[in-house]
């Protein structure tokens, strides 16, 4: 999930920004947006047992 | 009354023709996201936009590669299966690596691997991201980024 959330961001980064600041740090936001998320739907979805 | 509009069209005769800015080059666009779907980030190489291509050219392969080893499957073209065509539509966009795997016999894909569906995501997003990659290769080439 890391090594996708990686990827993920790295693609939508350098695709938005065309400064390698402003790729690292919407990089970082999206890489960081992406796990938290799937930590917090992984807690959330504990109840609900497939 | 009269010698007023003769003027004004002496006046419009007289000017020069507005400039017009140059159309774009909608050919090479075109070249370009092709060129991108072909080799990811080729359109961005081909552009001039070193940094980006080389990333693109790097990570996206790679990824699809993830996907291969973690025994995804590259989805069939099956008309019986909508979402099975949605998924082959995705993975195509990976483009000459997709091509290769299929030529190569790779992304047969084991179901009962526990990895299986983890493959699948990764091949089919970057399938999707190297599309969205050609729609960027095609703006830049239009002079719109």
């Amino acid at each position: 999930m890391l090594l996708f959330a990686g990827f993920v961001s790295l693609i939508f980064a350098v695709l938005m920004k065309d400064e390698p600041p402003e790729q690292a740090k919407l990089g970082g936001i999206l890489f960081a947006s992406f796990v938290a998320t799937a930590v917090a739907l992984g807690w959330l979805l504990f109840p609900f047992p497939l | 009354m009269g010698s007023k509009s003769r003027d004004s069209r002496r006046a419009r005769v007289a000017a020069p023709p507005p400039r017009t800015a140059p159309a774009p080059d909608a050919a090479r666009a075109w070249v370009a996201a092709a060129l991108a779907w072909v080799i990811p980030g080729g359109g961005h190489l081909w552009l001039g936009r070193r940094q980006k291509g080389l990333i693109f050219l790097v990570a996206l392969p790679v990824m699809f590669a993830i996907g291969l080893w973690l025994e995804g499957r590259l989805a069939p073209f099956d008309s019986s299966d909508p979402l099975g065509v949605a998924t082959a539509f995705a993975d195509l966009g990976n483009g000459l690596p997709y091509l290769i795997a299929k030529v190569a016999g790779l992304g047969e894909g084991r179901v009962v691997a526990a990895s299986f569906e983890y493959g699948n995501t990764f091949t089919i997003a970057s399938g999707l991201l190297n599309m969205l990659v050609c729609l960027d290769a095609y703006d830049v080439a239009l002079g719109r980024k």
